[in-house]
């Protein structure tokens, strides 16, 4: 399964508005930790497919959402539940540091 | 992208893949295991540049990239990594770091082939 990305403008309806919780790999181009990290969100979209939602976004093509959630260091993965940012992971972490940090939103 | 631009790109890239292979070498730190990690950093750099005039960090977002170029923090080398070796772009990686090799050279052709 490909994660889909996401713009400025669908974020809102793909991410906020989402009854799943969301987890958000911000990225940009040249960030070369980004590509490790990619296919690590890519696999855990994969196992939890029935209970969460996993987007990318751009950050050099989406600068308003980039600025609205205060990124800076690239790749961030936020995790939102009910709309609501509940956890940030910063940098190319290992699979297990990520999947204990979603098990704490699951229900 | 123009001939011209094309040109002053491939310089630009050269002249970042030098500086890294310098820079390690200086700082006696060691580029990643993964060389398409090594190599896209390189090009960020490059690009950065070449449309700003300095290698602004590729791994950071900012909101205004000439106000930060001419901030000098995030300039590669950026001031964590002059301090302290930071490199959160995992271009320079101290020895004990998981993901370093054990090298501090990078070639043209490699690195052409990974950012194709």
């Amino acid at each position: 399964m490909s994660v889909s990305q996401v713009t400025d403008a669908s974020f809102k309806q793909e991410v906020i508005n989402n009854d799943l919780p969301v987890l958000v790999d911000f990225w940009a181009p040249w960030c070369g930790p980004c590509r490790m990290v990619s296919p690590v969100v890519d696999e855990i979209a994969e196992e939890y497919e029935s209970s969460i939602k996993v987007v990318k976004i751009n950050t050099d093509d989406n600068p308003t959402i980039a600025a609205e959630y205060g990124i800076r260091s690239i790749p961030t993965l936020m995790i939102f539940k009910a709309g609501e940012r509940v956890d940030t992971v910063i940098g190319a972490v290992p699979k297990s540091t990520l999947a204990s940090t979603l098990n704490k939103y699951i229900s | 992208m123009k001939k011209q631009n094309l040109v002053s790109f491939s310089k630009n890239l050269e002249a970042m893949r030098k500086f890294s292979e310098t820079y390690a070498k200086r700082t006696g730190t060691f580029f990643c295991a993964d060389n398409s990690v090594t190599a896209v950093v390189i090009e960020g750099l490059a690009r950065h540049k070449d449309k700003y005039g300095a290698p602004l960090c590729p791994c950071r977002h900012y909101e205004d990239k000439k106000a930060e170029i001419s901030a000098t923090y995030w300039n590669c080398p950026c001031v964590p990594m002059r301090e302290r070796k930071e490199c959160h772009c995992m271009l320079f990686l101290t020895p004990d770091n998981e993901f370093a090799s054990d090298l501090q050279e990078i070639d043209e052709t490699t690195l052409l082939e990974k950012i194709a």
